[in-house]
Order: C-alpha cells, then structure tokens, then sequence
C-alpha cells in the first residue's frame, strides 16, 4: 500500500538508496499501489559518484511490500520492508543487479529482467 | 501442493490457510493461524511458549527421536511417478501413522505412570496429616476398637469384691 509520501528502499545497484514516492501510474486518482505497480518517485537518499543524484525524479518499480500481497491458490506473503527497483521509461531496470527477495509476480507484468536478476524469486 | 509446518507451532499449514512473512535476508517463515504470527512478532522464542511442539520436544514432553519420523523427511530430489509405488506410499502413510501415534502415546504413558504412585502417597500423607481441615479432632467416626479379655478381668476383679 504505498501512496504518495512513502519512502521505499531501492533493491538495486542503480545508486539510489532511497525514494519517496510522489504519484501511482495508472489511474489518475488511485489511491495505493502495490507489488507491480509503477510509480513516479524522488530520490531521496543516493550513494555519491553514481549517475543517480539526489532530488532526480525518476520511475520505479515496486518489487517489496509491507502490505500482504494474495496470491489466487491462497497464500499469502509478506515482506519486512516496501522496496523497489529503479526503472526506465520501457521498463528495463537501470541497475545490474537486484537485491532482496522478488516476488513471482514481477515475471508475469513483463519485468521479466528484474526477476531474472533477481537472487530469489519467491 | 504441498503441506508445509507452522514455524511457530509446528502444526500442519493446509492451502488457503496462513501468511508467510519473507525475511530480508530471504528466510520464509510460515505460520498457520495469525495467532502464532502475531507471538512471533511479539519476539516470543517458541521453544519457551507452552502449546506449541517446540517446547514440547525441547522439554521431553513429546517423543522425539523415532524411526517413523524419517519417513516425513522432506526429500529434494523429485521421484519419477510410478503408479504402484504411488499406492504403496498411500497405504503405507495410513500405517505408519497409525504406528507413531501409538508409540507417541505410549511415550505420554511412561512418562505420567511413576507419577501415579508418587500421587498415591500424597494423598495418602495429606490425609493423616491434614484431616483436621475436614472433620474436628474430637469427633469420633466409625467403631473403636476395645480389648475384649481386659475388660473380662476388670470384670472378675469387681465380682470378686
């Protein structure tokens, strides 16, 4: 459930350390976005010398919820933070490498190289 | 599908029943009902909460080196489908249950049995020593019991005079 005004931590080696979302694309006025949803962020935490700079605005990808996320054979999973991956206008992830768990959701919303970065795909 | 264990708990987690809550490092934990989710969440170690299997066979409550348990080890390696093994396993899963819960039982039985005779003679104690709190001291219940030949000689004496 994340809305505008929430930080994420970055899963990636793309040099932010840190987001806050600023808006939920798709629909003009949804109220939350979850595992798979793309939003528009701002930097606000980065690692120096990377070509992300603080206060960047930038697109990202959420790969990690607090929220539980249902699957439809019933389980139900939950993460230890909100994360996500940062992400261009096609959608392929601008970092290398993927940190953390990801869900096996990202596969079937056509962040395939995401989940196939990814150390474990849950 | 595939029966997992409540980490907490360690009962059976049936399809549709549970939250599986993904540590960062990538440690699954699953739970079977929110109430051991939320114990878990309280940092609550389960080997020292009562009810749940983990302090049980911490605290020898429960059997738990036994040979029937081998054959629910969890076996990576996928077995290619063989019918008849398939309905070997099926009639052999009722057996073996059948067999572990009755040496289960046995194990609950041995362990409670020394107990009998010890309670026996707690008992036995708290009744001599505290039958005041039932009847008053002086009362008296049931026959007493009188020397017969005493009495006969008190008698002889008396008669004699």
């Amino acid at each position: 459930m994340i809305q505008p005004q929430t930080y994420l931590n970055v899963a990636d080696n793309s040099g932010a350390r840190e987001l806050m979302c600023i808006r939920i694309i798709g629909a003009s006025n949804r109220r939350y976005a979850h595992i798979g949803d793309v939003i528009v962020s701002v930097i606000k935490e980065a690692i120096p010398n990377t070509p992300l700079e603080r206060s960047e605005v930038i697109r990202a990808v959420i790969v990690r919820t607090c929220k539980e996320l249902k699957r439809n054979n019933g389980t139900i999973i939950r993460y230890d933070d909100n994360a996500a991956v940062v992400i261009d206008q096609e959608g392929n992830p601008k970092g290398t490498r993927v940190f953390g768990a990801i869900p096996r959701e990202l596969r079937q919303l056509n962040f395939t190289k995401i989940a196939s970065l990814a150390p474990e795909v849950l | 599908m595939r029966l997992v264990k409540c980490w907490f708990c360690s009962s059976t987690i049936y399809p549709g029943h549970g939250i599986q809550f993904v540590r960062n490092d990538a440690k699954i934990f699953r739970f079977c009902r929110s109430k051991c989710h939320k114990n878990f969440k309280m940092k609550r170690n389960p080997r020292k909460v009562k009810w749940t299997k983990a302090f049980r066979a911490a605290h020898g409550k429960d059997m738990t080196k036994d040979k029937t348990f081998e054959f629910e080890k969890k076996r990576n390696r996928p077995e290619r489908y063989d019918r008849n093994v398939t309905e070997n396993t099926l009639k052999a899963i009722k057996k073996i249950d059948k067999i572990r819960s009755a040496r289960e039982a046995k194990h609950i039985e041995n362990r409670l049995k020394p107990n009998k005779q010890k309670k026996l003679l707690d008992d036995k104690k708290e009744h001599d020593q505290h039958i005041h709190l039932v009847q008053a001291p002086g009362s008296v219940t049931g026959k007493i019991k009188v020397d017969v030949s005493e009495k006969k000689s008190v008698q002889n004496e008396a008669m004699e005079e």
